[in-house]
């Protein structure tokens, strides 16, 4: 892929994240790509596209907020950035690729330039071929636990991003700062939806 | 609340009077206890804590943050995870508590077999993060040594420590239901938390199931009715983040500002306890020798009686590194038991199954607080078992998966994120047991001298390891959760064994323990070191044997038997 390429070069030629921001509105006058708005911290431009396409087919906009609406991308860029250390951040960066070769190798394209039925399509083999995360007990996952690969766990990462957002949190899930005396026993009709936190 | 006396320059008004009645070598769980009790009896006591004060409510920072409210949603960064790379081997470490844990760079010990120390220095010590769970030890627990022949044998009995159970309860507050069962003695209970419905199916039928056998709430030190001036639990579960109610127990928001009230507290922050000093001439001690976190300064403190509550491992240290003459090889040790038969609880080994029914109900509250099936194995001729002596208790508790199941419902999309958003999910219910391990002489702490800590100190290596009885306890743990959760027909049942090294019960106990023979104690029935009967050690180290149930609730049992001891004996002039 030409551009992917291209990105490559110029991240080495340019290697500072100033020069990095100016071709990035450069590529999106020139491609008919969804145009990235933000400026990622740590992910360059051609990941931060598939974290952004990522999250927007696994958390779209419906009649509650989008996982692009609560910036869910964003969020996962700092914490990549900023919460991973170095080993976990290279592993992320090598299965992004991995991801990316995948798709290219399906369609030619990468992830965010997939049409809509393409990105479902992709996703839905990656859910039935991803194992899943084991029950856990108090902070820790119980038994063998196999690897459960990019998808699964990005997707794991953007779940929680959603949801524990203050829109989400606090608009969309059932929000109780103060619950008061544990009831242990309530219609779920009075509920009336899922806890948030 | 008046305000501490270390207030302003709490140097300075620690330094004024170098002298006092007695010192409490460590402010959390054990020694908040010791300083209410000594402080209310008129004593002018001084409290050493190693770390910085924290002022209840005013210095909770975090008590009404949400996960939203941080940049990184709670998560901490790769150079905090490295200062607590041994803590942070328990997953629990996140922004909102991560200052209540100890600095690991600056306090290494090395673990000579896998041991997991989790350190707590500042005011309150783990007082603040403590679980909560608080059960009474029985006679099966203080005769357990005596009969089947492991360790020595407790110089006191149910009956010696219960009116002090029943007497630290009434202001702790516990919460809890009363069962009447020979191997959990019913504590001075505040009204119970409620068990969830699917709790309340799977208890009936694992009581109808197996009938000696029970299952109940929690007991815990949360408050479920106002008591004396702190307010009822609210059910956000951000304990370790402070309760601005006052509604769990903790020596920082209970035991040191009763201690405070009386004028007679003085606490000096910042103050490493280095050594106990003994005076060769008086046959006793006389004060404590501090390390200055800040300056690196040592100063000494003298008093009348010491209490050495720095926490289990913490308090063998000093003991270890008080030598003189007299006690080459650490105070109070002629037995050569010091520093001997650490014992953990063993952790993380159950089973968890999927509950189907009762979807249309759902619960109100972050409950800070599970189920608890008390040990129903070795307590009577019936229920004795061939593969292994002692027992278990299993923690617990049943919890609609919620929004936490996304990531492996095989789906996404639209469909996908509003049916999250609106169902609950199905319930989960779990069991983990929390075995006893008995006590080996040669599972062991020692002095080493080759690793010191960032104030040039020895610092302890660890050589603990669980055996055959706790691995055979462990066994039936999970071979009985498996078939309870059957019984109780929950479905895709799952059995694990984390196969946690010690240290993960953070129920260390043991290394200065009590007995009846000098020659194999460190400590006798009240607490006192055998020869230097004026140092008290009443936190974990100085247990003779670890039961299975949580032991906190007895460390604050023995802290103020011991303290009034004390206190008497002081008024008689015996010490």
């Amino acid at each position: 892929m030409k551009r992917r390429e291209a990105l490559k070069n110029t991240a080495i030629i340019g290697g500072t994240a100033a020069l990095f921001t100016s071709i990035l509105s450069l590529f999106q006058a020139c491609k008919a790509q969804p145009r990235l708005t933000w400026e990622p911290q740590f992910l360059s431009i051609e990941q931060a596209q598939l974290v952004s396409a990522l999250v927007d087919t696994i958390l779209p906009k419906t009649s509650t907020p989008g996982g692009l609406d609560v910036k869910v991308d964003i969020l996962i860029d700092l914490l990549y950035g900023n919460t991973y250390d170095e080993q976990a951040q290279q592993s992320i960066v090598t299965e992004m690729e991995k991801f990316n070769d995948k798709c290219m190798a399906k369609y030619g394209k990468v992830f965010y330039e997939l049409d809509a039925h393409q990105k479902k399509a992709f996703l839905q083999e990656e859910e039935a071929n991803s194992p899943k995360f084991n029950s856990g007990v108090w902070g820790y996952s119980v038994g063998e636990q196999k690897p459960v690969g990019f998808y699964r766990s990005f997707k794991s990462l953007a779940v929680w991003g959603y949801c524990s957002s203050e829109e989400i949190g606090i608009e969309v899930l059932k929000y109780d700062a103060i619950p008061g005396d544990y009831q242990g026993c309530v219609p779920l009709s009075e509920i009336g939806g899922v806890w948030s936190i | 609340m008046s305000a501490f006396k270390y207030d302003h320059n709490y140097k300075t008004a620690a330094e004024k009077d170098r002298t006092y009645d007695a010192i409490v070598i460590g402010s959390g769980m054990s020694g908040g206890w010791a300083a209410k009790e000594l402080c209310e009896a008129g004593m002018k006591t001084l409290v050493l804590e190693r770390g910085r004060i924290i002022q209840h409510i005013k210095d909770y920072p975090n008590m009404n943050k949400e996960a939203w409210d941080w940049e990184y949603r709670g998560s901490i960064t790769p150079a905090e995870r490295k200062k607590h790379y041994k803590a942070g081997r328990t997953n629990w470490i996140g922004a909102g508590n991560k200052d209540l844990y100890a600095n690991d760079l600056e306090n290494p010990y090395t673990e000579i077999k896998p041991f997991m120390w989790l350190r707590a220095h500042q005011m309150g010590g783990r007082s603040q993060l403590w679980g909560k769970q608080t059960y009474r030890w029985s006679d099966i627990d203080f005769e357990a040594n005596a009969k089947d022949g492991h360790g020595v044998d407790w110089p006191i009995r149910y009956k010696d420590i219960a009116p002090w159970y029943t007497y630290v309860e009434k202001y702790v507050g516990i919460s809890g239901q009363a069962l009447g069962l020979p191997q959990l003695p019913d504590s001075h209970f505040l009204p119970p938390m409620e068990l969830n419905c699917v709790e309340k199916d799977i208890q009936h039928r694992i009581e109808k199931a197996y009938p000696n056998r029970n299952m109940t709430i929690g007991r815990v030190a949360h408050l479920t009715e106002p008591l004396n001036g702190r307010g009822k639990c609210q059910t956000r579960n951000k304990c370790s983040m402070g309760c601005p109610y006052s509604a769990f127990f903790s020596s920082i928001s209970v035991t040191l500002p009763a201690a405070n009230a009386t004028g007679n507290m003085t606490i000096r922050p910042f103050s490493i306890a280095h050594s106990i000093i003994y005076d060769e001439q008086k046959g006793k001690a006389t004060g404590v020798k501090v390390i200055d976190a800040e300056t690196g300064e040592m100063i000494e403190y003298k008093a009348r009686i010491i209490f050495c509550n720095a926490s289990t491992l913490s308090s063998t240290r000093i003991l270890l590194n008080s030598t003189s003459n007299r006690f080459p090889n650490g105070l109070g040790n002629d037995s050569g038991e010091l520093g001997h038969n650490l014992m953990d609880h063993t952790y993380r080994v159950g089973a968890l199954g999927t509950f189907e029914g009762h979807e249309d109900k759902y619960y109100k509250g972050r409950r800070p607080n599970g189920i608890y099936i008390p040990r129903y194995w070795n307590i009577d001729e019936a229920s004795k078992s061939d593969k292994f002596v002692r027992g278990f208790g299993y923690q617990g508790g049943a919890y609609r998966k919620g929004w936490g199941r996304g990531a492996n419902i095989q789906d996404f999309g639209a469909d996908f994120k509003d049916s999250l958003l609106k169902d609950p999910g199905p319930w989960e219910f779990f069991i983990t047991g929390f075995a006893e391990c008995l006590p080996y002489h040669e599972n062991k702490v020692s002095l080493d001298t080759n690793s010191l800590d960032k104030w040039g100190q020895a610092t302890l290596a660890i050589d603990c390891e669980y055996k055959e009885n706790e691995l055979a306890l462990n066994k039936q743990i999970q071979e009985d959760a498996v078939e309870m959760l059957e019984k109780a027909g929950l479905k895709d049942i799952v059995g694990f064994d984390s196969k946690h090294e010690p240290g993960f019960g953070i129920h260390e106990m043991g290394t200065a323990r009590m007995g009846r023979d000098p020659k194999t104690s460190v400590l006798n029935a009240t607490n006192q070191i055998h020869a230097c009967k004026n140092v008290f050690v009443t936190d974990g180290a100085c247990m003779t044997s670890n039961s299975c149930v949580n032991p906190s609730l007895t460390y604050m049992a023995l802290t103020a038997r011991a303290a009034n001891h004390a206190i008497s004996e002081l008024k008689k002039l015996n010490l």
